[in-house]
């Protein structure tokens, strides 16, 4: 989509706490239909803007609109178009799931609590849904926190952390449900994450923050090729011979000895066929050759020129 | 979205939880044993006695402490006024001790409205916001496409119902316990009301006769009353603290306060402007001598309603500004 609508914008948002400037002149725009992430280390001032976000905290400067209301002036019509979870799944832990979703449900305009199975089925608590929340995993949890967020039939799903505390199958099923409600519903979806690999795997675009900045924004794609492009992990064995054979290719680190073991080098891209032919032809046996993913920290080293890490 | 609606979600949290049984069953018991201490009590101390000698007994008793001069100030005034009221029975021939479930009921309320129904106020109103705050759900609660004016005012309605149906069992349960020991009828007798101490004398002029029915509906009105201001200075308590023990132990620490204040400290009386002492509003009502000179019902309301509306209007100023980030 060359020119599609934004959904949600965030224009020069910063909040004080105090002294400490918490959130420094953030801006971003999400567009219909996509998956936008919020990347960052814990304490980067993800949630803060989150909860300026959804109005539950004031922004010192700046401007946040929901498909073109000003979020401080027309709240109750701008959080029509929202759904969110924010931080955690909080739900009434005494009332069921449906109760829950019918208490939400009188919270918005008429007619909303009929889509209750829709969703239920949508989220896979069709069968649990009269039992009490109490009773639920946190996965479940997450997922009725999802289901509310739907209710109001949202233009912007805005999830904080969605994968925080799930085991692997749980995030799974979050990342394909994001990925569904994007794709298939044309719902625009926020998602801050402070792991590399479930923004990469998840978003169309993404805004990484640090202390408050965004540092860059863009395709998830170009942001993260720029650093993991030369980055190589062979098992091999024996592992120090390998690490003797890819040493004149790039700059190489070892772990392991005479056995097996891991081989860690940056050969661009364009040698690693000749890298591999080398390894086979002195008859080093290679059990697997992976793109190395680099580590935020990297990234952020990469961006930054590594002055602030 | 409907204001009703809101209010029903509100209704439902309140009765949803444990607490609000609780407090339906702490009501019932506790009507129960006064019931049955009350008619322990008679059995011992009026059995086969007429009332008219019991009632001479009683203030020859008083006399003989007044004339003993070791009683403090405060009680002599009591008891000044007790001897104006019984003679005035005397005089005209009506039993003071008279008992029935009607007169149990307007006792009870007249009774319970200066600690036990607001405490009970408290308990509702206490959590019902620290609660969204403790449960995490107030960042739900906030961000759907409803105002916070709005979803405080559901709050607020979802309290004053339910102390209204507090008010109400007691009320209910009093009548019906209290029936059971000393019969149902006499809704239809007079009941003596209005006396006062005019100075340090017992003041007559005051005194009128009033039908029981109407005078329980005016007294359960006037507790009513009391306990909903008390739970609108409860709600800001809840509002500020954000978590329900501490806005609980602060409302009761005022309530205890209240109680013992005016009888360790009578002449102080810039306290007659806290709203804990205000509380009794039915005994101003139907005259007792008040702890501090100069409280009246007319008083009592005043400064009562003064306190609910400016802490309802700092709970919603607060609460409406609030960065929520817990």
């Amino acid at each position: 989509m060359p020119e599609a609508e934004t959904v949600l914008s965030a224009e020069s948002l910063t909040k004080r706490f105090g002294r400490r400037e918490a959130v420094s002149d953030v801006s971003f725009d999400v567009r219909e239909g996509e998956v936008f992430g919020f990347l960052g280390p814990n304490g980067a001032g993800k949630t803060t803007t989150i909860r300026m976000l959804v109005g539950l905290a004031r922004p010192d400067r700046g401007r946040i609109r929901i498909r073109g209301l000003d979020l401080a002036r027309d709240f109750e019509k701008a959080m029509a178009h929202v759904g969110c979870i924010v931080e955690s799944p909080d739900l009434y832990r005494y009332l069921t799931g449906r109760e829950n979703l019918l208490h939400f449900a009188r919270m918005l305009p008429g007619g909303a609590a009929v889509r209750i199975p829709e969703l239920a089925q949508l989220v896979a608590l069709s069968e649990r849904l009269d039992e009490k929340v109490s009773t639920y995993s946190l996965g479940m949890r997450q997922r009725l926190g999802i289901a509310q967020a739907l209710l109001g039939n949202p233009d912007i799903l805005i999830l904080d952390e969605p994968a925080n505390g799930l085991d692997p199958a749980g995030i799974r099923e979050i990342r394909q449900l994001v990925r569904y409600l994007a794709v298939e519903r044309g719902i625009s979806v926020f998602v801050s994450s402070h792991l590399l690999s479930e923004i990469e795997q998840m978003c169309d675009r993404v805004a990484i923050i640090h202390r408050g900045r965004t540092l860059a924004a863009g395709p998830v794609r170009d942001l993260l090729g720029r650093v993991a492009s030369d980055r190589v992990r062979v098992t091999a064995r024996p592992a120090a011979r390998a690490a003797e054979v890819l040493a004149p290719f790039g700059l190489v680190e070892t772990s392991g000895s005479d056995g097996e073991g891991i081989v860690d080098a940056r050969i661009p891209r364009e040698r690693v066929p000749e890298a591999l032919r080398a390894l086979s032809s002195t008859g080093i046996d290679v059990f697997a050759v992976e793109r190395s993913l680099s580590s935020l920290e990297e990234i952020f080293l990469e961006i930054t020129g590594g002055e602030t890490v | 979205m409907r204001f009703s609606g809101l209010v029903e979600n509100e209704v439902l949290k309140i009765f949803k939880q444990r607490r609000f049984r609780v407090v339906m069953l702490i009501l019932v018991a506790l009507i129960g044993l006064i019931v049955f201490a009350q008619v322990r009590g008679r059995e011992r101390f009026l059995a086969g006695k007429d009332w008219r000698v019991e009632s001479q007994e009683r203030m020859a008793r008083i006399q003989n402490w007044l004339r003993d001069g070791r009683m403090p100030v405060s009680q002599q005034r009591w008891a000044r006024f007790e001897l104006g009221r019984l003679q005035y029975h005397l005089d005209r021939n009506i039993n003071p001790d008279e008992i029935s479930g009607p007169l149990f009921t307007r006792g009870f309320a007249n009774a319970s409205s200066y600690l036990l129904l607001p405490l009970l106020a408290i308990v509702f109103a206490s959590d019902i916001v620290s609660a969204e705050f403790a449960q995490g759900t107030i960042k739900l609660l906030l961000t759907r496409p409803v105002s916070r004016a709005r979803v405080l005012t559901s709050k607020l309605a979802a309290l004053m119902l339910a102390i209204t149906l507090t008010v109400l069992l007691g009320g209910v349960v009093a009548y019906l316990f209290g029936g059971f020991a000393y019969g149902y009828g006499g809704w239809g007798a007079p009941v003596l009301t209005g006396f006062r101490l005019s100075g340090e004398r017992f003041d007559p002029s005051t005194v009128r006769s009033v039908v029981l029915w109407k005078d329980t509906i005016l007294v359960y009105g006037l507790s009513w009353f009391a306990s909903l201001c008390c739970g609108a200075i409860a709600l800001l308590t809840s509002v500020l603290l954000r978590s329900t023990a501490a806005a609980m132990g602060t409302m009761l620490a005022a309530l205890i306060a209240g109680t013992i204040l005016p009888r360790l400290a009578s002449s102080w009386e810039a306290q007659k402007f806290l709203f804990v002492t205000n509380l009794p509003l039915p005994d101003y009502y139907s005259g007792s001598p008040p702890p501090i000179a100069g409280l009246t019902v007319g008083f009592g309301v005043a400064v009562l309603a003064a306190w609910a509306v400016g802490a309802l209007v700092a709970a919603f100023a607060v609460f409406m500004r609030r960065d929520v980030l817990a």
